[in-house]
């Protein structure tokens, strides 16, 4: 490819077939936005704002209490690892090019992201805060 | 495996320049965070399911050479978040394509803004803790000192 000259862009209209690998693309950009928020928010809030030194059973119970903060728990679980895993597919892909050894860890990393979502998930839910604050 | 380190050695070799170090970084930083995403969140659901187990391994992610690792954590994440913006931006503005080492200079600056005063802040605070706990701040954590509650 010769150093093309990109000061003038020529737009062009191209009919994008709407395929997998596109809204895989645009699912990064959307779930990444909401990281933006999600993921430095809870870094900011758990590691700065609060110290890990001071993390128990008894903190988390207290965040759990309420309901926004599982929320937030919850959508950052799904945010953040749907983002990580289809992440490590882009590298994996990039190194593995046999199509069916792709599909097989494709479908290792769907089935493992999905039970993580739910176990976790379940957990958040259900997780009850009232024996560990001492009420 | 072959690909593996022929992949690590042309990522030091390749003379990307500015960009290339970007990607590298952003696909090392993505890559660690994902570690310690999965090993946080099976141990995070715990707390419901087996909360004894929990209050265990919080402790073991207190223990010094473990906690240690929560600056380089923080240090991803921030540079992760940041180099994730100027791609998205450049994914859709083409135009600025030209810009493309200034960008990168742009988010390495502000990734040592922003990261430099917390990192020191959160080493401070994890030595003021560690001098709180006298003789025992090595201790390592056993299990039998948790007891199974219910």
């Amino acid at each position: 490819m010769t150093t093309a000259n990109i000061t003038g862009v020529t737009h062009r209209k191209v009919q994008v077939q709407s395929n997998f690998q596109r809204w895989a693309f645009l699912f990064m950009r959307v779930s990444g936005l909401a990281l933006l928020i999600l993921a430095v928010g809870h870094m900011m809030i758990q590691h700065v704002l609060n110290s890990s030194s001071n993390l128990s059973l008894q903190f988390v119970a207290a965040q759990w209490n309420l309901w926004g903060w599982k929320v937030f728990d919850m959508l950052l679980l799904f945010f953040a690892l749907t983002h990580g895993m289809n992440g490590f597919r882009n590298v994996l892909e990039d190194y593995i090019h046999n199509r069916q050894t792709v599909k097989i860890i494709n479908t290792v990393l769907v089935v493992f992201t999905i039970v993580t979502v739910l176990w976790a998930g379940y957990a958040i839910a259900s997780f009850n805060s009232a024996p560990f604050l001492g009420n | 495996m072959s690909t593996l380190a022929l992949t690590i050695r042309e990522s030091i070799r390749y003379r990307g320049r500015s960009g290339h170090w970007s990607w590298v970084a952003h696909r090392i930083s993505g890559l660690a965070i994902l570690l310690f995403l999965t090993i946080h969140v099976w141990d995070t659901a715990n707390a419901f399911f087996w909360p004894h187990i929990y209050a265990w391994t919080i402790d073991i992610f207190k223990w010094p050479p473990v906690a240690v690792g929560e600056i380089p954590l923080m240090a991803a994440v921030l540079y992760h978040a940041i180099n994730g913006i100027r791609i998205t931006i450049l994914d859709f503005k083409p135009e600025w394509w030209k810009h493309q080492k200034l960008s990168a200079q742009i988010s390495w600056g502000l990734f040592l803004l922003v990261f430099i005063p917390i990192g020191i802040f959160m080493f401070v605070t994890m030595i003021e803790h560690w001098q709180s706990m006298g003789d025992a701040w090595m201790n390592f954590p056993r299990l039998a000192d948790y007891p199974p509650m219910n």
